[in-house]
């Protein structure tokens, strides 16, 4: 036993100690040329960081700004950059990319953490955040009060930004929604596009049940687990999940009851496909599965994926709730531009984003011919670009129209808390969908919420 | 061996690789079709594989995340096998009540849910002036409780007689460490390497905190941004993902026949 | 003797130290300070000193016992399944004469490598309402229309407990695998010789040897499985209602979702860490760490 262990002990040190030998060296080699590089990088972003706390960012009027969409609002930036050029030929703008919850989840690390160097000094905001992020962390975004003429936009859009009388940021994009819809479909079920203008939601279903019948596709499609719908429907009917003064908005509220009786009947009554995720919902129409998307106007460039599609769409304004006060307007997400307080270049991202984005007609134009975004500044809605006509929407002004609505969406208060309500609500939602009292069910969501906000 | 059993082994075996296999066939599918395509549900080859890939190159800055995510990768598991196997081995060779209770403390910083002390870390990481650098990444995952309590288990089947051998043959406890136990435990490297290196390499949370430049970028992060846009491009996501993957990949092939030819051929 | 082994003793600290003292600098650091912040609540940076209402919290708050209940479910049901199934495999793969064993090996651990982004991505178009696997099933005539895997409750958690099987058996699988190399072909051969049925060897020499090891991934799957989140978050999102949810996506949603809460955030936290020490303290004493 012993003089086999000795011999294989021999045999492990003469082959180990060269195959060791051999992995020890280029082990060395490896960690010692990357701890190299390493420290040449933490080196150089030391001394960029150290140029940025000093002379070197406001001297070279370098702003850094986080986007989530490169091919969108990081885009805008783009343009904003190239247009402010124009007077500040020494401007330069750094577009930070990411995805949207990892934007939102690093902002609220740094703000947290107290760490401003790793702010950027411009970032995208999405509206339902916005009273959240001021209320957290105060004194951390800049007040844009008399820095932006906010009479140029539209109030819905403004409404969210104001806070205790202050104005924090410049409105951008808006989610103004429209029911998009398959002119041919329709046709075939015996519909005209008067037909879908100015409709009831209760109208939909019935036109939906015939475009099952006639041609068997769907009218719409239905996701329990996302709140797009029932948001749209709220705000339609001016209400929200919560009220302005942050309390849950469920129990005696008549637009939320009659938002849940509408989504359970769409639910119950066969016309809506059920998908789970985004790209299934964005499938379903571009392969030709439902006859109408209820959604905001960015879904447009989507929607113009399906190119075999062209001339087979139109959009008609949303159908509405029957309770009092409802239009046929809705809103479907929307971001803004804020300027971080604490930023060493403030004044010129302040600057930079009012002169552009806070009041350039041009800018808007741009936006929207490049890369298909919508905003809410009122001069841009008369301008050329707003007015054409698309020949994919059959030769329909479709911005023009879309502008048009976004006039009439409900301006209301997003509050700190939509989420956990959002939350509360999805919840009790299945419920609902299995026919369980409504009434029980929206007290039982107040205090779900109630509890999760205490 | 019976015939019929054998069959039954690889009937079961054929199943679980079938199914272990069927993402990856309809993501290499995928990355050859259109982004409308991939969401109909196509299950066949298309002729998108060139555009695809031009545009996620034109679009993205891949390869410096790339080099990057290698970097991060490399040099943060040759750390923690080091670091991690001295004391998987000094715990369990060496056991004493001491180390026995340290170890258990050790223990405790797994079972904390990342997102629960990423505020802090990234505050000491702020006043240690190494934001945005790949040593802020590489620096927290240098050691693991999770790899030296791996290490820790498998040296239980160590046969410590070498060690005392080898202290006849006169070697000193470092040496013992280096020409005895590692050699002898090249299995237990290499699976640690192929698992350190891909958890490294996937490493999604603390680099989105800790970097901030895009040039400072690594793939997961570039693949999140890629896929959440307003109209994601399933296409380009696919051939994304397949980039991302590939290196995890052959690191596996490379280190697999290191644990799976055995290690004691030579003590009978 | 005595005092060699007190130099052994005095030896094995130098093998311990630096690593400890990383681990103590980049983990219990900031799990101390994370401590202090479960004693506080509020928004953001507003907030204020509540002493132990966060932990009393805990046990009126519906959403974290939904939560609980959705992980120990996965917990119970697929960390079982997944070992045994990680741990046959291998001794598959590890028989001396199998065929084919480099494709089988590489096809079953593939699955791990994928990352969170792959990982959704792919889910969740095989699962979808029009997605292949409800195409396949209809073509065979297993079901008559598709199943909407992701908005029903049972179904859902199914499909959770089906990926994760999916993405970790294979990484059992290579633990257990190099494990089994410094077991000796001998063993078995004297066994083969004394007639001991495949499945005898098995369970009479395959896992006995391999406990160290099963009790390690024991370990480590029950934390893993506690701490779920990747998974959740991308495939079903917590949904449909808060079926999926797990604590992990709770401590995030506290965090970065709803109107941060990093206090009560960092309570739950705790309350992870405690219900996994206690599983990982009875799981070594089962698990037989007698000496």
């Amino acid at each position: 036993m012993n003089i086999e262990i000795h011999e294989a002990l021999t045999q492990i040190k003469q082959k180990g100690l060269y195959t060791l030998k051999k992995w020890l060296s280029v082990l060395l080699l490896v960690s010692l040329t990357a701890s190299l590089l390493a420290a040449c990088g933490s080196a150089k972003s030391e001394t960029a960081g150290g140029a940025e706390g000093s002379e070197g960012k406001s001297g070279s009027k370098k702003v850094v700004a986080w986007a989530w969409d490169p091919s969108f609002n990081g885009a805008a930036l783009k343009i904003a950059e190239e247009l402010y050029k124009k007077d500040h030929p020494d401007f330069q703008l750094e577009v930070v990319d990411m995805a949207k919850t990892d934007l939102e989840q690093k902002l609220n690390t740094n703000l947290a953490a107290g760490v401003k160097d790793g702010l950027p000094d411009i970032i995208l905001v999405n509206d339902p955040n916005i009273q959240k992020y001021v209320t957290a962390y105060p004194n951390t975004f800049a007040d844009f009060t008399d820095k932006v003429d906010y009479s140029q936009f539209s109030p819905y859009k403004v409404d969210a930004l104001r806070i205790d009388d202050k104005i924090y940021g410049v409105p951008f994009d808006i989610g103004v929604t429209g029911m998009f819809y398959r002119t041919d479909y329709l046709e075939q079920a015996g519909f005209k596009a008067e037909d879908l203008e100015n409709i009831t939601w209760d109208r939909y279903i019935e036109i939906g049940k015939e475009v099952k019948e006639k041609t068997g596709k769907y009218m719409s499609t239905i996701n329990p687990n996302d709140e797009a719908l029932t948001s749209i429907l709220l705000q339609s009917g001016g209400s929200w999940y919560i009220t302005p003064d942050n309390k849950g908005n469920f129990v005696d509220n008549p637009v939320m009851a009659e938002t849940l009786r509408v989504y359970k009947a769409i639910s119950d009554s066969g016309i809506a496909k059920p998908v789970t995720g985004w790209s299934e919902f964005v499938g379903s129409f571009n392969s030709g599965d439902v006859a109408t998307v209820v959604s905001g106007v960015w879904q447009v460039a989507s929607i113009m994926d399906a190119k075999d599609q062209s001339g087979k769409w139109g959009v008609a304004p949303i159908p509405r709730l029957n309770v009092e006060g409802a239009v046929n307007a809705s809103n479907e997400g929307g971001s803004s531009w804020f300027v971080l307080e604490g930023s060493a270049n403030k004044d010129l991202a302040i600057d930079f984003l009012a002169k552009t984005i806070g009041g350039s007609s041009e800018f808007y134009e741009r936006f929207l011919k490049e890369n298909g975004g919508v905003g809410s500044y009122i001069p841009a809605f008369s301008s050329e670009a707003y007015g054409q006509e698309s020949e994919f929407f059959g030769g329909q002004a479709i911005y023009k129209d879309f502008t048009e609505w976004s006039k009439q969406v409900p301006g209301i208060s997003l509050g700190t808390y939509t989420q956990e309500a959002k939350d509360a609500l999805k919840n009790e939602l299945p419920n609902i969908l299995n026919g369980a009292d409504l009434k029980d069910s929206l007290f039982n969501i107040q205090r779900l919420f109630e509890q999760q906000v205490q | 061996m019976k015939k019929a059993s054998a069959l039954g082994v690889h009937l079961f075996l054929m199943i679980v690789s079938a199914i272990s296999l069927f993402p990856f066939l309809w993501m290499l599918i995928g990355m050859t079709n259109s982004s409308s395509d991939i969401v109909k549900g196509k299950f066949s080859f298309g002729s998108m594989l060139s555009e695809n890939i031009t545009k996620l190159l034109d679009m993205t800055t891949l390869g410096t995340a790339f080099w990057n995510s290698a970097l991060i990768a490399v040099v943060g598991t040759l750390f923690t096998l080091i670091l991690s196997s001295m004391a998987g081995y000094g715990f369990e060779i060496y056991r004493s009540r001491g180390k026995d209770r340290l170890f258990g403390l050790l223990m405790l910083s797994m079972m904390m849910p990342f997102a629960a002390v990423m505020i802090p870390l990234f505050r000491m990481f702020s006043r240690m002036g190494l934001l945005n650098s790949p040593t802020a990444v590489i620096l927290p995952t240098i050691t693991t409780a999770f790899m030296i309590f791996f290490f820790m288990q498998n040296t239980k089947s160590f046969p410590r007689e070498l060690l005392q051998a080898g202290r006849v043959d006169g070697l000193n406890e470092w040496r013992l460490f280096t020409r005895v136990y590692m050699p002898t435990m090249k299995p237990t490297y290499a699976a640690a390497a192929i698992i350190t290196f891909m958890n490294n390499w996937n490493n999604f949370l603390w680099p989105l905190i800790a970097l901030q430049t895009q040039e400072k970028k690594t793939l997961p992060l570039i693949v999140s941004s890629l896929a959440s846009s307003y109209n994601p491009d399933y296409g380009i996501i696919m051939v994304a993902i397949v980039v991302t993957t590939l290196p995890t990949v052959a690191i596996f092939f490379l280190l697999q026949k290191q644990f799976v030819q055995g290690m004691l051929g030579s003590v009978k | 003797m005595g005092s060699k082994s007190t130099k052994s003793t005095f030896m094995g600290w130098q093998f311990v130290l630096l690593p400890s003292a990383i681990i103590v600098l980049f983990s219990f650091y900031p799990m101390i300070q994370s401590l202090i912040l479960s004693f506080q609540s509020g928004k953001g940076n507003v907030t204020s000193f509540i002493g132990l209402n966060n932990y009393a919290r805990l046990f009126s708050d519906p959403m974290f016992k939904q939560a609980l209940f959705n992980t120990l479910l996965y917990l119970v049901v697929q960390v079982p399944i997944m070992l045994f199934l990680g741990l046959v495999i291998a001794y598959f793969l590890n028989m001396p004469k199998l065929r084919f064993k480099g494709f089988y090996r590489t096809a079953i651990f593939l699955p791990c490598v994928t990352s969170l982004v792959s990982y959704a991505v792919l889910f969740k178009s095989i699962f979808a309402v029009d997605g292949i696997l409800n195409k396949m099933l209809m073509s065979i005539h297993l079901i008559d229309g598709p199943i909407a895997w992701l908005m029903d409750p049972v179904w859902a958690r199914v499909v959770i407990i089906a990926a994760i099987t999916w993405r970790w058996t294979g990484y059992n699988m290579i633990f257990y695998l190099s494990a089994m190399q410094n077991i000796d072909p001998s063993v078995y051969e004297a066994a083969s010789i004394d007639g001991a049925s495949k499945t005898r060897q098995f369970f009479s020499i395959t896992v006995p040897m391999l406990k160290p090891i099963i009790l390690f991934t024991a370990i480590i799957s029950t934390n893993g499985t506690l701490q779920l989140f990747d998974e959740v978050v991308n495939i079903t999102n917590g949904g449909p209602g808060n079926a999926t949810m797990t604590i992990s996506q709770y401590i995030y949603n506290l965090s970065f979702v709803y109107t941060p809460n990093f206090g009560y955030a960092a309570t739950v936290s705790y309350a992870i860490v405690i219900m996994v020490a206690v599983l990982a303290f009875f799981q070594l004493k089962v698990g037989g760490e007698k000496k």
